[in-house]
């Protein structure tokens, strides 16, 4: 290997790459090298930029605005495929693997090699395919048997896997192996987190990585050069031996942000809670967590992806199951809990994947509206549909629903608008007593952003309690009584924000 | 504002080595006997099975119900290779018993038979099997290009398929086969089995070189193990559900014919009953619903443990009328057993 | 049905151009596509057998249409919640053995005692799918096997004969109101009833809920597992209230005869009348025109000279051309 060579030319160049959404700029002029043997780390708060840089990267989207360079050629990855031949590998948290067929067959199922490798008229060559698997297996240090098949393989040897998969590609076509680790190591062991970071410095030898991460000690321990992403920008490029983890951490969040003084509830002395939470535990998902919320109070939880919180809230509302631990809701302890007793006794839940699981699209917005909580418009199992439109435009005037009308299809509606008619779905039950708010701000425009943040306030003048999963930690800083950090499946700190005033920077140490 | 969270430094990676040693030669070991606890218990099974029915009736053991059994076995087995590889992707083949009629209906009017037809030689088994290929590229063809659950599309062509059996067959008599060597053929003794049998033994053999060793076999288990990464890395995935639908309607197809020939003649009816044998059989041996598991020795257990259990309990002196019942309820139990561990709350069941 | 086990985002997308093409092409065809379809149907049926029309047709049509109506409504219901059911023919014939057995011994009672039966036999179909989650066209069709076995076994694989008391459900057949079988006019009140319940009831929307989008429903405390159950217990129902028209019609019933063919009939109804078979689309009062075109197949087939039975394989083709005409695409989604 000619490193001398090899460093004159970047394996990838980005040149003032940009994505907007509308009118969301994910990424604002993105450019960046990545030369052969580095291992970049990058690292970002949520919503930084990093998934789409990531997906432009392989092919899934493609940029507004800037060009893509492999080894000093420019390229458009039109699809994954394109992205794939040209030597880009991606491990994904979620496998990209066929768990039924073999090691082998997995590894010669990367992109450019996956025509005709090791068949003959259509015959598969197993002797080939597993020699070359082999090959390859050796060149990363796994002694792993190419005629497993994947499915029996533990996760990290299926990382390994797709880590032999990505590299190996054909250097011929001017292809290179760069490899993209997303959250390698979010769903490993100890153990196994060590084996990966072993594979990972051999990597160096013949290719380059990307390891993204939210693990700063890790991104320390790995890589070369640490890029850091903040409001779809690139705010830093630093070689790791000049640089501190507390130096990442106000990179990653910028300006140092406090919870903004505001009129808070303080947490009354003798109030039955409207919900109270003693011990909860789901194996394998979240263990041992204990919250008591007051009426008319915001509980945040904030945690990386792998936390747990949204298992956790999710158990709350009876949508999965915990294994140990008890609710109580004011003050009657939870048995049997299941989504439709969980409303029954008053509470509410707002999912993140708005579409999937918040709304039924295919119902108009008013079905929508009045389908848990129809009040005046039912009598007992009886549905009064008159009434129902009375009950819509009331909430559509409250809310300020765009366009103003009630019997469209929810599916037409913006994303904010649609949010607005899932908050009034739970807003038009009286007795709301807990609301569960997972992202209810994803994806929304800053002026209906704002709607949804006034309802949830409104709501907690009448006295419900509100546990809220908030994109940002500005968010939780700003809307939260109290802020829950979860790390790994338990409370790693809480803050009473009527006492504490603890930053952003805070709240993220305790978090990754 | 120190860090709080300590890990692993580099140095102590060394020691994980052996980790990986000991969990390679766990893996190692289970490739060994991979994917071979559940045939294995099924042959239990069928020992079991009959062991009790040797006992209820000494009929059941000898060498001329073991013919017999192999001669039920054949038919279904022919058409749960087809059926197999259609569930291996995750689709299914209801056409069966509509497809059967037709090439079954067709084959005898080609051939030298009691209504006075002409016997058309080469062709008597060659359209037929070209109506049935027909009829499953018609299924694979609306399946993926207008993208019809294929299990409307074959539920809709098993009547058209039993449709143009209807018409073929006509207000006449009941055609027979003149030709005593067609009909005498299939029950024939060769080497101590039915030639019939034959022909599904090594039609499996086929199909398992099929499923194993080409890429059109592989692809099929890549479909349906994860239609979407199949799609993203390139994979033919529309020729390959067509042609496996082609190759579902020809063994149909073939079925037919021999059922035709076991019975010396025909009528549209012939395919009934088949799909209550073979989808369970498929099933129970293994070949999940959801696709990308299974496979076509598989079928060929679940195929015989189902025949056996159907003779043994005609022969226990159970009504045959139970026939469909055994068969429902295995397709029930086997079908609840793979799902139950994926329950969940927020599971979608369709 | 597209979608058994596939990634939420996949669903997300889908809906989202479900949305989109709906609006314009499946918004007519719901609206008006059953009747068109109808007209056209009877137009053929009246030019080439002219005859037809004046001697009676409309009362023979209306009491060949009135099993498969009950049937399709009951499917229709199944349909609506985004599964299917293949064994409610089958329950027909069971109920109408039962019926033609227990009508001598129970008299006024026996319709009842077998209507409970056959919703029982239904509701169990529900049970196994809301609880063990098994895709419903599998399950259905290991009941189905059940289902046909015990009429073999109940009737002894022969005819069984009203003996006695057959004057209890006869007269829903000899009775007309209007020149129509009372039977027909039960499947209409029956549509009608349906329609009000999936229209005026929390179930029945609860039941809308699921088959538009399985998840938000569970998310808006739509009790699924319930109305799951539910929707195949009225499956089972009408199943046997169209046994019950059997019996009224033929006083005998066995395994193999009236009834056993009701199943593709029965979906093609339901399709012809509007009903989606990807869930939460349904009008139980145009799958009473979609009972009527149907009934009208052998007919029409009849008086183009082709043999009677030919008409399976136009219920095969109508089938697959309405739901390939009407389904909703999406160019992302995964179809099993």
């Amino acid at each position: 290997m000619t490193k001398a060579k090899e460093a004159t030319t970047p394996v990838l160049r980005l040149t003032d790459v940009q994505k907007s959404f509308g009118p969301v700029h994910a990424l604002k002029s993105v450019s960046l090298e990545i030369h052969r043997g580095e291992v970049i780390g990058l690292i970002g708060e949520n919503g930084a930029g990093k998934s789409t840089l990531l997906k432009i990267l392989t092919g899934i989207y493609q940029p507004d605005r800037g060009t893509i360079a492999v080894n000093g050629a420019t390229m458009k990855f039109r699809n994954p495929r394109d992205s794939a031949s040209a030597g880009i590998g991606v491990v994904h948290q979620e496998q990209s693997l066929f768990t039924n067929l073999t090691v082998a067959e997995n590894i010669a199922m990367n992109g450019a090699a996956s025509k005709g490798y090791g068949t003959t008229f259509g015959f598969y060559r197993w002797g080939k395919l597993n020699k070359a698997a082999a090959q390859t297996l050796e060149i990363i240090g796994s002694r792993l048997n190419p005629k497993t098949r994947v499915g029996d393989l533990s996760f990290v040897d299926r990382q390994m896997v797709e880590i032999a998969r990505a590299i190996s590609v054909d250097t011929s076509k001017n292809a290179t192996p760069l490899v993209i680790l997303d959250e390698p190591t979010s769903l490993l062991e100890r153990g196994e987190t060590a084996i990966l970071e072993r594979e990972i410095r051999k990597l160096k030898d013949f290719g380059s990585v990307i390891f993204v991460s939210h693990r700063l000690d890790e991104i320390i321990r790995n890589c070369d050069r640490i890029l850091v992403m903040r409001n779809g920008e690139l705010v830093a490029d630093r070689v790791t031996t000049s640089v501190t983890e507390d130096e990442l951490f106000k990179l990653m969040v910028g300006h140092e942000s406090h919870a903004t003084k505001h009129e808070r509830r303080a947490r009354p002395v003798n109030e039955t809670p409207a919900i109270e939470v003693t011990g909860l535990t789901r194996k394998g998902k979240f263990k041992n967590i204990s919250l008591s919320l007051h009426p008319g109070r915001v509980t945040a939880i904030v945690g990386t992806s792998g936390s747990g919180r949204e298992e956790f809230s999710r158990a709350l509302f009876g949508a999965e199951k915990f294994d140990g631990g008890t609710i109580m809701l004011n003050g009657r302890a939870a048995r049997g809990w299941r989504i439709p007793k969980a409303v029954k006794r008053g509470m509410g839940f707002v999912p993140a994947e708005r579409k999937v699981e918040g709304m039924v699209g295919g119902f108009t917005a008013a079905e929508n509206i009045v389908l848990t909580h129809p009040g005046d418009a039912a009598f007992g199992p009886f549905l009064k549909p008159w009434k129902r439109n009375k009950i819509a435009q009331q909430w559509f005037t409250t809310l300020d629903v765009r366009p103003n009308d009630i019997s469209q299809n929810l599916e037409r509606f913006s994303g904010g608008n649609q949010q607005k008619v899932v908050m009034a779905k739970w807003l038009n039950d009286p007795e709301l007593r807990v609301l569960v708010l997972d992202h209810p701000l994803r994806g929304l425009d800053p002026g209906a952003a704002e709607t949804v943040n006034e309802q949830i306030k409104a709501a907690c003048k009448k006295g419900t309690a509100v546990i809220l999963l908030a994109d940002t930690l500005e968010e939780a800083l700003e809307m939260g009584d109290d802020v829950i950090v979860m790390r790994d499946g338990i409370v790693s700190a809480s803050y009473d924000l009527t006492v504490d005033n603890p930053s952003t920077l805070d709240l993220l140490e305790r978090m990754v | 504002m120190a860090p709080t969270q300590t890990s692993e430094s580099p140095a102590d990676v060394k020691v994980d080595t052996a980790a990986i040693r000991a969990r390679e030669q766990v893996t190692a070991r289970r490739v060994v006997f991979a994917g071979s606890g559940e045939p294995l218990a099924l042959i239990g099974a069928m020992v079991v099975l009959i062991a009790i029915f040797s006992i209820l009736n000494p009929r059941f053991a000898t060498i001329e119900n073991l013919q017999n059994v192999l001669n039920q076995a054949s038919l279904p087995l022919i058409i749960g290779l087809g059926a197999t590889f259609v569930i291996l992707i995750g689709s299914i083949d209801l056409s069966v018993e509509g497809v059967m009629g037709a090439s079954g209906v067709a084959f005898v009017l080609l051939s030298a038979n009691s209504r006075g037809g002409q016997d058309t030689g080469i062709w008597a088994w060659v359209l037929p099997l070209l109506l049935a290929a027909a009829l499953g590229l018609t299924s694979g063809l609306i399946y993926t290009m207008l993208r019809v659950p294929s299990f409307i599309v074959t539920l809709g062509m098993w009547f058209v398929g039993f449709g143009i059996a209807t018409i073929l067959y006509g207000t006449d008599a009941y055609p027979e086969l003149t030709d005593d060597t067609i009909t005498l053929w299939v029950a024939k003794i060769t080497f101590g089995l039915p030639n019939v049998f034959w022909v599904a033994a090594i039609l499996t053999a086929i199909m398992a070189i099929v499923l194993r060793f080409t890429r059109f076999g592989r692809v099929a288990l890549a479909i349906g193990n994860n239609e979407e990464i199949a799609r993203s890395n390139g994979m033919p995935i529309i020729k390959n559900k067509i042609f496996i639908f082609i190759v579902a309607g020809l063994f149909s197809g073939l079925a037919g014919i021999l059922a035709t020939m076991q019975m010396g003649g025909t009528s549209n009816h012939i395919g009934d009953g088949y799909l209550f044998i073979t989808i369970p059989a498929v099933v129970i041996g293994g070949t999940s619903l959801g696709g990308g598991k299974g496979g076509m020795f598989r079928t060929a257990i679940g195929v015989l443990l189902l025949t056996i259990l159907n003779n043994g309990l005609v022969l226990a002196g159970v009504s045959p009328s139970y026939q469909s019942a055994v068969s429902g309820a295995i397709l029930v139990v086997a079908i609840v057993a793979t799902a139950w561990p994926q329950r969940g709350r927020l599971r979608i069941a369709k | 049905m597209t979608a058994t086990i596939s990634d939420t985002g996949t669903v997300a997308v889908a809906n989202a151009e479900k949305g989109k093409r709906l609006r314009t092409a499946g918004k007519l065809w719901q609206a008006g596509g059953p009747l068109v379809i109808f007209i056209a149907m009877f137009a053929v049926v009246a030019i080439l057998t002219p005859a037809f029309i004046g001697s009676g047709g409309i009362t023979i049509v209306a009491a060949s249409a009135a099993p498969i109506l009950l049937v399709a409504l009951g499917q229709a219901f199944v349909l609506n919640i985004g599964s299917i059911d293949l064994s409610n023919a089958a329950i027909t014939v069971l109920g109408a053995i039962l019926l033609a057995m227990l009508l001598g011994p129970l008299a006024f009672a026996a319709p009842i005692v077998v209507l409970a039966m056959v919703t029982l036999f239904g509701a169990v179909n529900g049970f196994l799918l809301a609880y063990t989650q098994v895709p419903s066209f599998a399950l259905t069709l290991g009941t189905l096997g059940i289902f046909k076995a015990a009429s073999l076994v109940v009737s002894g694989a022969t005819t069984v004969y009203v003996s006695q008391n057959k004057d209890v459900v006869s007269p829903l057949y000899t009775t007309q109101l209007a020149g129509l079988p009372l039977t027909f006019v039960l499947g209409v009140v029956v549509a009608v009833i349906a329609y009000l319940f999936l229209r005026f009831t929390r179930a029945g929307v609860g039941m809308t809920a699921i088959g538009k989008n399985e998840s938000g429903a569970i998310f808006s405390a739509v009790r699924t597992r319930a109305l799951k159950i539910v929707a195949f217990a009225l499956s089972g129902f009408m199943a046997g209230l169209a046994g019950m028209t059997i019996i009224a019609q033929a006083g005998s019933a066995s395994a193999m005869g009236l009834g056993s063919d009701l199943l593709l009939p029965a979906i093609a109804a339901a399709i012809v009348g509007g009903t989606s078979i990807s869930g939460g689309v349904t009008n139980p009062l145009n799958v009473i025109l979609g009972a009527l075109t149907i009934a009208l197949v052998p007919i029409a087939t009849a008086a183009i000279g082709v043999a009677a039975e030919a008409q399976n394989l136009v219920y095969g083709v109508v089938i697959i051309v309405v739901v390939a005409l009407t389904l909703t695409r999406s160019r992302t989604a995964i179809v099993k």
